[in-house]
Parts: C-alpha cells; structure tokens; sequence
C-alpha cells in the first residue's frame, strides 16, 4: 500500500515537473522591448518606417508565441529565447539605422538650405541686371514678391530644422530652392537674351525696350531703349 | 510467487496509466485560437503595410484595439488554472481584429489609390491655373496680399509636388489643399476685380468706334490708348499706322477719380497743348484736355453722393510724354513712350488730335482666351 502511494505522488511530481519546466524569458523581453522602444525615440518610425513595422510585427509575434506556450500543459520556451535574441538585435540595428538616416536628411537639409540660401542672394544681384524693358519691371516686381515668400518659406524650414524635423525641413527646403532655381533660370536668360543681341548688361534703369511695331509698312519707328534715368514726377496728376 | 506477479502488475499498470493521464491531461487541456490569433496578426500586418494607419484610420485603430483586447483575454485566462480556461473572447477578438484589419487594408488601399488620382488630377488643375495667373495678372496691378497668397500658394504647391511624387499622399493633399485655397481664392478675387474693371467694355467700344469714324471723316490722326494691353494705337483716316508699349500710372486700374490717385482717366481727349526742350520734364509731351466736361460731372456726382471726400481735388495736367521705356507703369496718370516713339507722335499729332482712353480693346473673355 506504501508504494502505491509513493508511485502515485512520484507520477504527480513528475506531471508537476514538466509543466513547469519551462518559464518565460522576462528579462530577455523587457531588454527587447526596451530595445524598440530605443528605436521609437530615435525615430526609426520616421527614418526607417519599414524596418520599424517589422520590428514591431516580429515583437508581435513573439508575445503571442509566448502566450502560446504558456497555454500548454508543458512549456518550451527556447525557440522564444532565439526569436527574442534575434529581434533584439534587430530592434538595435533599425535604431541605429535610424540614427544614419537621420544624420543624412540632417545633412542634406543642411546642404539644401545653404545651396537654396546661395541661389536666393545670387537671384538678388541678378535682379538688380535683369532687363526691364517691355513688361520686364512688372515681372521683376512679381519676382521681388516671390523671392520674399522664397525666403519666408527658407526660414521656416530653418525653424523645422532647428527643431529636429529634417524630413518636414527637407520637403520645405527643397520646394524653395525649386522656385528659386526657376527664378534664377528665368532671370539668367532674360541676362543672356540682352547680351545674346550684341548689348552689355544694362543698369537697372537702362531697359531693353523692343522697337515698337509700325502697323503700316510706310512707318518705321525703330525705337531704341530709352538711356535716361527714371523721371521726376509731374507737378498735378 | 504471487506477490511478485502483483508487484508486476502494479508496476506496469501504473507504467500504463501515466502517460495515458498525460494524454488524458493534454487532451482535456482547452486549446487557445493560436491560427485566428496569427491570421489577425498577419492582416494587421498587411493594414499596416498598405498604410491603413494613415488612410484608413479609424478602421485599422479598432482592429489594433480587437488585437490588443485578443492578447490581453489570452494573458488574463492563461493565468487561470488550466482546465478552467475559455478562449472564446480571445477567438471573438482575434476574429473581429482581422475582419476591422482585412476593411482597413482594402479602404486604405482604394482610398489612398484615388487620393493619387484625385491629387494628381489637382496638382495639373492647379499648375494650369498657376499659368493662368501669370499671363493674366503678371502686369495687372494686384493688390500686394494677393500677390503674396498666389505667391504662397505656388510653393505649397510645389512642397505638395514634392511629398506626392514621395507616395505620401496624405501629407501631400494636406499641402496641395492649403495651396488650392490660395490660389483659387487670389484668382477668384483677382477675376472680380478684373470682371468690374471690364464692365465698361460697351461704353469703350462706343468711344473706340467714334473715334475711328472721326478719323476717316476727317482723313486725320486719331489715338487710341489701350489701357489693358498697355498699347499706343495712333490711326490716319480711321486705319492703324503705329502700335506702341504704353506705360500707365502705378494704379491704371479703373477710371481716374480724384487728384494723386495715380489712376490714367478712360474717356475722350483732345491735345490741347505741346510742349518740349525746357518747357516739360519728360523730353516732349502732349497736354489732354483732361477733366473735360464728362469728368467734372462725374466728380461732382462723386462729391454729392459721398463716394468721394467734399475736400477732395479733381485731378489734371494728363499727358502723353517721353522718358518711357521702363517697363513698369510708373507715371502718376499719364501716358508714357519712349523718347524715340515720343518723336513721332510729337511730329505727326497736332493740337486737337482726339486721343481716346479706354481699359481695352477686347473683351475679357478674348483676352483670357488670348
């Protein structure tokens, strides 16, 4: 009878010992949780969406794998303590590529901002020998208009970047130094089309006028750019 | 013997009987829905790719919330005794997360799909409409808020351009949208003003067409000024023999008003004087006989009905001079040409010569087809 009971309570003990054999691995989770959330702060989300979900869907994954285990009468956790080892060092190589891909939005906003800043001071002194003949001072004006809203827009990426926004900045930036790089384009051919005729760069008030057109064949009116500076203002209007 | 033969006995029974307790244990064990659970992870997982996040919102925050609600249940009954478990919530959750995950993926897929069609088909409209602006109101004297929204909103188009051709579209609508409201709004303001400034489009061709007549009657010289296109029409016996670039006061919009409006009046004139050498500061120069008789009515009118201040001046001393050539509209209501062209109206008009004023030739929807 003394055996029975003891082969009965060795049986229990034995059932007892292989259901709980196998215990989660929290210090390995919580290392690759905090690994993630390491990522998270460094923007991964922002610089490296992609390798981020993954990530995150292999975390997942693992949570529910482990909650799988654990709803087993004997519990295995090792293939679990490969897939945390594997995402925790996944987790750390997406925060550093985070990090990289930061650095160089950072550094190509930067280059941007000081390209678009060289093109928008160029722009200025390109005004200033633009031609403003035939319609040329009104469309310089509308020029003037943008480039203040060039360099409004320059300073607010400035700000974006300021305050560790890159990608906003990027998208900011990049957008300006457009409009300022067809600006420069428009003024260098109005330039080059003066110069193309034979004729230096004219002063700001010496303007290209285009000879007026006779409608009659009888008339020709060949009229030359107008050499005086701008005129006094008249006395009653 | 027979003690030894029980012992066996025993032995084995109880040899036999664990593992069948075990299988017994194990199969009575409630099973978790591991497959749902997994399917909603994966179609959580493609809402997330297909950017549900972003386009389908609300759907895919429910499934996270089905998903999370699933795993927290399994959490919960996992700490229960074994055989008193129930996984029919976590099963209910985990389904519900793949069917709110499996509508999000498809929402975000179609409505990110249309947004690129609807955004693409925008940022055309409006590069259309930006063209627009610059050949109509380049040279047309917008007020300088409405410069600066169009000014605006031709850079928020481009950063919109720029986060479109990225694929993010959501981002790129919120731009292309701002942009739209300014430019549409500028355009929209900047047309009023131009519908208004064309109302008197009847009353212009009236004066175009007497002119004219009078021209051939009297086998003379007639000028015509064309505010809008800014040309300098001069006609002999009613036939166009000059076409100059005209420049106009900084505000030539609408009829002259009142003295220092820098407005260059609409009407019919006549040369009343010509001056040149020290006698005028813009090389030579052909006095109007502006306000005529239809002005000072006018201004009286505008005094009595109180559109115009009692104190305020009626203008003069209109002229078409020289020092033109500037490209701007720069006068303070006059007409000015280059000193060249000065020279032949100089020779050929004389006093009396009518010069008629008016805002355009043609009629606005020409000049927007133009």
């Amino acid at each position: 009878m003394k055996n029975k009971v003891l082969m009965g309570l060795a049986a229990i003990v034995m059932v007892a010992f292989l259901s709980s054999c196998g215990k989660v691995p929290q210090a390995q989770v919580d290392a690759t949780n905090a690994a993630i959330a390491a990522a998270q702060t460094a923007e991964a989300a922002v610089y490296v969406p992609a390798e981020f979900t993954a990530v995150q869907d292999s975390m997942k994954a693992i949570n529910a794998s482990i909650e799988v285990q654990k709803s087993k009468l004997f519990k295995k956790f090792g293939p679990i303590k490969l897939k945390l080892d594997a995402t925790l060092a996944l987790a750390n190589k997406v925060a550093a590529d985070a990090a990289v891909k930061k650095e160089e939005v950072k550094k190509s906003v930067e280059a941007s901002l000081a390209a678009v800043k060289a093109v928008i001071e160029e722009n200025k002194t390109l005004i200033t020998k633009a031609p403003k003949g035939k319609e040329g001072a009104a469309v310089l004006e509308q020029i003037k208009t943008e480039m203040t809203t060039i360099e409004a827009s320059v300073a607010e990426a400035q700000g974006l970047y300021d305050k560790g926004s890159f990608m906003d900045a990027n998208n900011k930036v990049k957008a300006a130094a457009d409009r300022a790089t067809a600006i420069n384009t428009e003024l260098k051919d109005a330039i080059a089309k003066v110069h193309g005729k034979g004729k230096p760069a004219p002063a700001p008030a010496a303007a290209a006028k285009p000879a007026a057109k006779p409608a009659a064949p009888a008339a020709k009116p060949a009229a030359k750019p107008a050499a005086k500076p701008a005129a006094k203002p008249p006395v009653k209007k | 013997m027979r003690k030894v033969w029980r012992d066996v006995l025993i032995f084995s029974a109880v040899a036999v009987s664990i593992p069948l307790v075990i299988l017994l244990l194990i199969h009575f064990t409630p099973q978790p829905p591991i497959g749902a659970i997994e399917h909603a992870r994966e179609i959580l997982s493609t809402a997330g790719i297909n950017r549900a996040d972003t386009y389908s919102k609300k759907l895919y925050t429910e499934a996270k919330i089905f998903y999370d609600s699933a795993m927290v249940n399994w959490k919960k009954e996992n700490k229960r005794f074994i055989y008193f478990r129930h996984y029919d919530k976590v099963a209910m959750f985990a389904e519900l997360c793949a069917k709110k995950a499996g509508q999000a993926s498809e929402n975000s897929v179609s409505s990110s799909s249309n947004l690129k069609i609807q955004l693409k088909e925008k940022i055309e409209s409006l590069d259309d409409l930006v063209i627009q602006i610059d050949e109509l109101f380049t040279t047309y004297p917008l007020t300088s808020e409405i410069r600066n929204r169009i000014s605006k909103g031709k850079i928020l188009l481009k950063e919109g351009e720029i986060i479109y051709n990225k694929g993010q579209y959501f981002q790129a609508s919120r731009k292309i949208t701002d942009s739209e409201y300014l430019l549409t709004e500028s355009y929209e303001n900047a047309s009023t003003n131009l519908k208004n400034y064309f109302k008197s489009f009847s009353l212009w061709k009236k004066w175009v067409d007497k002119t004219l007549n009078e021209s051939k009657k009297s086998r003379d010289y007639s000028i015509i000024i064309d505010k809008f296109s800014r040309k300098f029409f001069i006609y002999l016996s009613g036939s166009r023999k000059y076409e100059f670039e005209a420049e106009l006061g900084k505000n030539w919009v609408g009829d002259k008003r009142v003295k220092g409006d820098m407005a260059t009046p609409e009407g019919m004139y006549k040369v009343t004087q010509k001056f040149e050498g020290s006698k005028t500061k813009y090389y030579k120069a052909l006095l109007l006989d502006y306000p005529n008789e239809e002005d000072k009515e006018k201004f009286r009118s505008e005094i009595e009905h109180g559109s115009l201040p009692a104190n305020a001046k009626i203008g003069g001393l209109i002229e078409i001079h020289g020092n033109g050539g500037k490209g701007i509209d720069w006068t303070e209501g006059c007409i000015a040409l280059t000193d060249k062209e000065m020279d032949i109206v100089f020779r050929i008009v004389k006093v009396g010569t009518p010069v008629t004023i008016i805002g355009s030739m043609i009629e606005l929807k020409d000049v927007v087809d133009k």
